[in-house]
């Protein structure tokens, strides 16, 4: 993906990676390590959500928005549970996120949508790379695809070229 | 007498040990391995391609192109040609795009190919999941580009 600015570079921005005051928790993960990878998705959960939130006030279209906020914060907690029941114990949020850049008028609201989107996608598909569990690829999947697309729409709105992602969680973007 | 008998012996033990080797050697040369699972989601992604290139759609032709020389490489890398052996024509220039190409059509085939590469998901090596997982998503993102 190689939108102005580089955003929406999922392994460029590391946005979800970048908790502010962030406290290190080391969670008592089970050896079996798809666990490792679960929780990185869950961050990038935390951050999409926490970053819906902080865009909605400087984007003129809310219902999108909202249906984003929503989204996340479904797969979020789905995926805290799906921690818990592989005896993991689901890393907390960060206190606040940094996006990219700063967030101050809707063009930059929609470019940190991207960058979190495509973190989003990072993650799950780092997910889809480390399981052997047909339940979880499925799991992956989905998220890794629902991500793609709203990333794909904030493209188009924000008209960074090309719209389509060719491989979303990947370098190639 | 205990000579002779034990070169008979010997000469019995060499045939049967000789036998398989000669079948072996007569038999036709072992058939070619199955063709790979993601021969058919390359076969999908070119047709997609020149169904795009068709339709003036460059963003979603270079889209499935990358995807196609992706597939390639992975299928190229899983099955080392046996030296002599025929290559196998997967030129992308064989790939015809129907008569009468449509943008309905290529929205269809790319969410085909998307359930494709999704359905292929469980039962693939961990390796490979990354991949093929990321061209359903692209299938997906290409759509939604497109509508």
């Amino acid at each position: 993906m190689s939108g102005p600015g580089g955003f929406g570079n999922g392994f460029g921005s590391g946005f979800a990676g970048r908790r502010v005051g962030a406290v290190t928790t080391t969670a008592a993960a089970p050896a079996g390590s798809d666990v490792d990878a679960v929780q990185q998705a869950l961050a990038a959960e935390h951050a999409a959500v926490w970053t819906y939130g902080l865009v909605s006030a400087f984007v003129d279209n809310q219902a999108p928005v909202s249906e984003g906020a929503n989204d996340h914060r479904a797969r979020r907690d789905a995926t805290e549970r799906l921690l818990r029941d592989k005896g993991a114990t689901p890393k907390p949020p960060a206190p606040a996120y940094l996006p990219p850049q700063p967030v101050e008028n809707a063009n930059s609201a929609v470019a940190a949508l991207i960058a979190v989107e495509s973190d989003v996608c990072t993650a799950w598909h780092g997910v889809l790379e480390r399981t052997e569990d047909a339940d979880l690829r499925k799991t992956a999947l989905d998220a890794l695809t629902v991500s793609a697309v709203r990333a794909t729409r904030w493209r188009k709105t924000a008209g960074v070229t090309p719209v389509p992602i060719t491989l979303p969680g990947t370098a190639v973007g | 007498m205990i000579g002779r008998t034990a070169l008979t012996r010997r000469g019995l033990l060499v045939a049967a040990a000789t036998a398989p080797l000669v079948v072996a050697c007569t038999t036709q040369p072992p058939a070619p391995p199955p063709p790979d699972v993601l021969e058919p989601l390359a076969a999908a992604a070119r047709a997609d391609a020149a169904l795009a290139t068709a339709l003036q759609a460059p963003d979603t032709a270079s889209a499935r192109t990358e995807h196609a020389a992706r597939l390639q490489a992975e299928i190229d890398r899983a099955t080392p040609r046996v030296p002599g052996s025929p290559v196998p024509s997967t030129a992308p220039s064989a790939v015809l795009a129907p008569p009468s190409p449509t943008r309905d059509a290529l929205v269809q085939s790319l969410r085909t190919a998307q359930k494709q590469a999704g359905e292929l998901l469980p039962s693939l090596p961990t390796y490979r999941t990354g991949l093929v997982g990321s061209i359903a998503a692209g299938c997906a993102s290409l759509v939604e580009a497109l509508s």
